[in-house]
C-alpha cells in the first residue's frame, strides 16, 4: 500500500511517498512553495522516481501553508501535527521539536507517544525564519548553502540584535561597511535566528531529546548556535526538510488503515 | 425568519455598521452622540446628560497610513485605527469623547486627540483598595461631568445619573444572563454572533439593547438544548476581532462558552453598587472591578478566575487573545500560562491584530490545537 504526504510551505514544496507506512520510496523537495509551480514539480519528481501515480495512492494527506490547495488530498492536517508525527517516526526519543521553515518557526512539545502536548509559533515576523537567512545571504553575497561553512570559520560572533528583518539587514550592511569579516557577521546572523527559535523552545520546558526539522536545520551554523544557546545537544532529523510531508504520509497511512 | 434569527440579524447589522446604527438611534431619540474610548468609562454620566454613549474600539481591517505620523509602530492596532479615523474626521460629529488612561498608549491618545470634538480625559486610580482612591475618582468624575455639561450645554443632575445607573445595571445583568444561557446553545449563538451581540451594545441605546437581549434570552431558553460535538473554549484578552478569527473558530466547530475579553464580558462584569451619591457609586464600581489586566490586582485574581471558569463552563480549553503590543496583557500571560499548565488546562495563545488581512497562521494554530485533543 502506498500513501502520500504533500507539504506545501511558503518557500518550498515537499512530497513523500510511503510504502506500507514504513518505507520512504520518494522524498522530493522543490524550492518553490505555495502559489508557484513547486507543488506540481515536486509531485512529478516523486512520480517519475517511483513510476507511481495518484491512482496508486490509497490515501493522500496535505499539510503546510498551501494544504487547502491540493485537490487530490483526502484530508488536510496542520504542519504542527505532521512535524510531530514525522519526527516521532524518525527519532522516537524526541520530546522537543524546533522546526524552522521559510516563514514560520515552531517549538513543539511531544509526549512519549509522539502526541503534541503544546506548541508555540513565531508571530507575524520574518525574523528568526528561513526568509531572514535568505535576505542576509543576498546582502552578504554568500549562497545559503555556504553560510554554515563561513560560520565554522568565525573567530567572533558579531551582534545582529534588531528584532526586525529590515533593520537587521541595515545592521549587517553597517557591519560590512566596517569591514567586519563575513564569517563573523554570518555567525551573528545565525545567533540571531537561534535566539528567536530558542525563545519559543524555552516555553516548552525543553525536555530532551531536542530535534530540529525544517529547511533551516540543514544549516549547521544555525544548529550550532541553537545548541550553544540552549546548552543542550540538538539532533538534526534525517532529511529535515521532508519531515512534514513524511508526517502527512504517515497520517495518510493511518487513514487508510482506518478505512480498511 | 424566526425571532432569534431576526434579533441576531439586527445585532449583526448594528455591529457591522455602527455609523448607520448611531444615526438610527439618534433619529429615534434625538440624542447627541458622545464617544467612549476603551476600556472603562462612566458612561452613565453621558447617558444622564441625555446623550448616546458610543464605543470607539477601532475598526477591523482599517488601512493605517496617517496614524503613523502620530503613533509609534508598536502601538496596538485598536489605537492605530482610532487615530487613523480621528485624522479622517470620522469622530467629528461626536459632541465629545471620553478617554481613560489605563495604559501608556491611551494616556498619550487622550493628550494628542486629533479629532475636532473636545476630548475629556480622566484617570482611574490604580491603588484601588484605598478609600482615598474613591475620593480621587469622584473628583475626576466631577471634571468629566462638568466637561460634558459644557460640551452638551446641559445640566447633569444626581437624579439623572442614578437613573442612568439603573439602566446600565439592568443592561449588565441582562447581558450576563444572556451569556450564561448562550453557553448552552452554541449551535445558535456561534462565536461571530456572540461577538456581534456584545459589540452592538456599544452603538445602541442601552435600554434598547437590554430589551433585545432579554427577548433573545427568553427565546433561547424556550429552545431545546442540543449536545455539542465540537470543542468549547473560553476567550480571554482585550478583543477577539476581527471576525475572520471568529469565523475560523466556527470552521473548526469551536464554541465560545464564556469570555474574559475587555471588549465583551469585562464591560458587564461589575454592577455599580447601591448608594446615594452617584459619582461615589461609579467610583466604587472601579474599586470593585476584578480580573482585568488594566486594573491593579496584587493577588492577580484573574488567574484563578479563568481556571474556575474552565470548570464552571465545562470548557475544553482557553484561548488567550493577545492583542499585539498590549503590554498589560503580555505581563499576565506567563502567569496564566504557568497556572493552566499546572492544572493541565489546554491553552493556546493567538496574537490579535485588528488590522490583520492574512489569517493562514491563525488557521494553522487553531487546526493544530484542535488536532491535539
Amino acid at each position: 500500500m502506498y500513501t502520500m504526504g504533500i507539504d506545501i510551505g511558503s518557500a518550498s514544496s515537499k512530497v513523500v511517498i510511503l510504502k506500507d507506512g514504513n518505507d520512504i520510496v520518494a522524498g522530493e523537495v522543490i524550492q518553490f512553495g505555495t502559489g508557484s509551480s513547486g507543488p506540481q514539480r515536486a509531485l512529478e519528481a516523486a512520480f517519475e522516481k517511483t513510476g507511481l501515480s495518484f491512482a496508486d495512492m490509497t490515501k493522500v494527506v496535505a499539510t503546510g501553508y498551501g494544504r487547502f490547495s491540493v485537490e487530490q488530498a483526502d484530508k488536510q492536517i496542520s504542519e504542527i501535527s505532521c512535524h510531530a508525527k514525522g519526527i516521532h517516526f524518525m527519532v522516537p526519543t524526541a520530546r522537543t521539536i524546533i522546526d524552522i521553515g521559510g516563514q514560520d518557526a515552531k517549538a513543539i512539545k511531544l509526549d512519549k507517544r509522539g502526541t503534541v502536548s503544546q506548541f508555540f509559533m513565531n508571530d507575524k515576523c520574518a525574523a528568526g525564519t528561513g526568509r531572514f537567512l535568505e535576505v542576509m545571504s543576498r546582502v552578504l553575497e554568500v549562497k545559503l548553502e555556504e553560510m554554515a561553512d563561513y560560520d565554522s570559520r568565525a573567530t567572533e560572533v558579531v551582534s545582529v540584535s534588531s528584532t526586525c528583518t529590515v533593520f537587521a539587514e541595515s545592521e549587517v550592511i553597517s557591519h560590512l561597511s566596517n569591514e567586519i569579516p563575513k564569517e563573523n557577521i554570518i555567525a551573528g546572523v545565525h545567533a540571531s535566528v537561534a535566539s528567536k527559535a530558542c525563545g519559543l523552545a524555552y516555553r516548552t520546558g525543553l525536555e530532551e531529546d531536542i530535534v530540529m526539522s525544517g529547511g533551516v536545520a540543514q544549516n549547521a551554523g544555525v544548529v550550532r548556535a541553537i545548541s550553544r544557546e540552549l546548552q543542550k545537544n540538538v539532533i538534526v532529523a534525517p532529511n529535515p526538510q521532508i519531515i512534514g510531508a513524511l508526517g502527512a504520509a504517515l497520517f495518510a497511512y493511518d487513514e487508510a488503515m482506518k478505512a480498511q | 425568519m424566526s425571532k432569534v434569527e431576526t434579533i441576531l440579524a439586527n445585532m449583526k447589522a448594528v455591529a457591522a455598521n455602527p455609523k448607520q446604527a448611531i444615526a438610527d438611534a439618534q433619529a429615534k431619540t434625538g440624542k447627541a452622540a458622545v464617544g467612549v474610548l476603551p476600556v472603562y468609562a462612566p458612561e452613565e454620566i453621558v447617558y444622564a446628560a441625555g446623550a448616546l454613549p458610543v464605543g470607539c474600539w477601532g475598526k477591523a481591517t482599517k488601512n493605517i497610513s496617517k496614524a503613523r505620523t502620530y503613533l509609534p509602530a508598536f502601538a496596538c492596532s485598536i489605537m492605530q485605527s482610532i487615530m487613523e479615523m480621528e485624522l479622517e474626521g470620522v469622530y467629528d460629529d461626536l459632541k465629545a469623547v471620553l478617554v481613560s488612561s489605563p495604559c501608556d498608549t491611551l494616556k498619550c491618545m487622550g493628550q494628542k486627540w486629533k479629532g475636532k470634538c473636545p476630548v475629556i480625559q480622566f484617570v482611574h486610580p490604580q491603588n484601588r483598595n484605598l478609600e482615598s482612591a474613591n475620593v480621587f475618582l469622584v473628583e475626576e468624575y466631577k471634571l468629566v461631568r462638568k466637561a460634558l455639561e459644557e460640551a452638551l450645554d446641559v445640566t447633569i443632575t444626581d437624579e439623572a445619573i442614578n437613573k442612568a445607573i439603573d439602566v446600565y445595571n439592568e443592561n449588565r445583568q441582562a447581558v450576563r444572563k444572556f451569556l450564561e444561557v448562550a453557553a448552552d446553545y452554541p449551535q445558535v449563538i456561534d462565536p461571530v454572533a456572540r461577538h456581534a451581540i456584545m459589540k452592538a451594545r456599544f452603538f445602541m441605546d442601552k435600554a434598547d439593547h437590554t430589551a433585545a437581549i432579554k427577548e433573545l434570552t427568553a427565546e433561547l431558553e424556550a429552545m431545546p438544548k442540543e449536545a455539542w460535538k465540537g470543542k468549547k473554549v473560553i476567550l480571554t484578552g482585550i478583543t477577539a476581532e476581527p471576525d475572520e478569527f471568529l469565523e475560523i473558530l466556527k470552521e473548526f466547530d469551536i464554541a465560545v462558552v464564556a469570555d474574559d475579553l475587555a471588549q465583551e464580558s469585562r464591560q458587564v462584569r461589575v454592577d455599580v453598587p447601591e448608594g446615594d451619591e452617584p459619582l461615589m457609586r461609579l467610583a466604587k464600581q472601579w474599586q470593585n472591578m476584578y480580573g482585568c489586566s488594566l486594573a491593579t490586582d496584587r493577588d492577580k485574581d484573574r488567574i484563578p478566575m479563568i481556571c474556575d471558569m474552565v470548570e464552571k463552563y465545562g470548557a475544553d480549553a482557553v484561548i488567550y487573545c493577545q492583542m499585539k503590543f498590549c503590554d498589560p496583557e503580555e505581563f499576565d500571560y506567563p502567569l496564566l500560562y504557568s497556572k493552566m499548565e499546572e492544572k493541565e488546562i489546554r491553552n493556546l495563545m493567538i496574537e490579535i491584530d485588528q488590522q490583520a488581512s492574512s489569517f493562514e497562521q491563525i488557521r494553522t494554530r487553531i487546526q493544530s490545537f484542535v488536532e491535539m485533543f
